[in-house]
């Protein structure tokens, strides 16, 4: 599981050193915003495994993750000047990462597949063992049948390991709507599974 | 605490014990129980969903390809490119104020008179120079009976001149430029 907040490791996983000091990064981001493409090219280098997770997760399939990716980075180059510095990048660049996904599934696949806001409860068998590889395909799938704002939080919240303000400040919400909405998530995403696997969660 | 707990204490409850009081409403409440339950489970199963790991050159590919399709991208404008417009009506309109506010204000009546230091008085009042008009119209040709002026005045001495100048200026009521 990708649990290690990426936002201080460098582009090949390994944690980040003096250069993802928020000193060093706000310099980065000042020379972007002076419109120098060689500095742009660190902060990719530094969160592309993030936004392609994030990604992901939502759209659960590697060459969608891969063109929202891009485009994500695309958004940010363009709106960088805009940057105010009033939350982490990371948090602003989320934020794009996340409505850049939401907009690409509006485009693609119907509401119509969501989870309604709270699931029935199946009534259905006991649990039964997957292969590790199965079970996270299975997983991921369920995650991707969660209410938007239950998804958004779940994987900000258990795969990003952001803080509960943080999430709040990505998904334009509040500290409290997101611990409800990461619950509801979690006791959703269990009755999902059970739902899939035909067993009584 | 005999309500149930809410939604948003349960995920504290998840995630780092919360209150003794929470906890024992938890233990008393088969109900939250079974909620908080179903969460852990939720939780256990999301860590469970990796994503799968793309081959080692993929990132160095994708640097190069959000790299190429920046670049390819129109220049940037300046965050403050939107006031350049503004600015240069701004500074026309400064231009414009200020060569108003600076310029003299326009002739009336009372400036057409002449201020106190100046040493000619206005055209329609210099008698002298009704006198030299006279002589150049002929009008007072004859004032020195058949002399010309040129020679009168070479005459005269120097108390006939200062007594000449006198007599020509005309004396003006006080406060009268």
């Amino acid at each position: 599981m990708d649990t290690t907040p990426s936002s201080v490791l460098t582009a090949d996983g390994a944690p980040a050193e003096a250069s993802a000091a928020p000193d060093a990064e706000r310099q980065v981001i000042e020379a972007c915003q002076r419109g120098e493409r060689e500095a742009f090219d660190q902060l990719v280098v530094r969160y592309q495994r993030d936004i392609y997770r994030l990604c992901y997760r939502y759209l659960n399939n590697h060459e969608d993750a891969n063109d929202v990716t891009q485009e994500v980075f695309l958004k940010a180059w363009r709106g960088i000047g805009r940057f105010r510095g009033k939350s982490a990048f990371s948090t602003w660049l989320y934020r794009i990462g996340v409505n850049a996904c939401l907009n690409f599934r509006a485009a693609r696949r119907p509401v119509a597949h969501e989870l309604p806001e709270m699931l029935a409860d199946p009534g259905m068998g006991a649990a039964q063992r997957v292969e590790k590889a199965q079970r996270a395909a299975q997983v991921r799938e369920a995650v991707s049948r969660l209410p938007e704002k239950q998804r958004a939080t779940l994987i900000l919240k258990i795969y990003h390991e952001l803080t509960h303000r943080e999430v709040a400040q990505v998904l334009g919400s509040t500290v409290g709507t997101v611990k409800a909405n990461l619950f509801h998530a979690l006791g959703n995403l269990r009755k999902l599974v059970a739902a899939d696997e035909g067993v009584k969660p | 605490m005999s309500a149930h707990l809410s939604d948003q204490t349960m995920t504290d409850v998840l995630e780092s014990g919360g209150s003794p009081i929470e906890w024992a409403h938890v233990a008393s409440c088969a109900a939250c129980r079974s909620r908080l339950e179903e969460a852990r489970a939720g939780r256990e199963l999301a860590s469970k969903a990796e994503v799968p790991e793309p081959p080692g050159l993929y990132w160095e590919a994708l640097r190069r390809n959000v790299s190429r399709r920046i670049a390819e991208e129109p220049p940037r404008r300046s965050r403050w490119a939107w006031l350049a417009p503004l600015a240069a009506v701004t500074a026309v309109v400064v231009v414009i104020a200020v060569s108003l506010v600076g310029r003299p204000p326009a002739p009336s009546e009372s400036a057409l008179l002449l201020p106190a230091w100046s040493a000619l008085p206005p055209v329609e009042d210099d008698d002298g120079l009704a006198m030299v008009g006279g002589l150049a119209d002929g009008e007072l040709a004859n004032w020195d009976e058949g002399r010309g002026l040129g020679a009168f005045v070479a005459g005269l001495s120097d108390e006939e001149s200062e007594a000449l100048v006198a007599a020509l200026r005309v004396e003006r009521p006080e406060g009268e430029l």
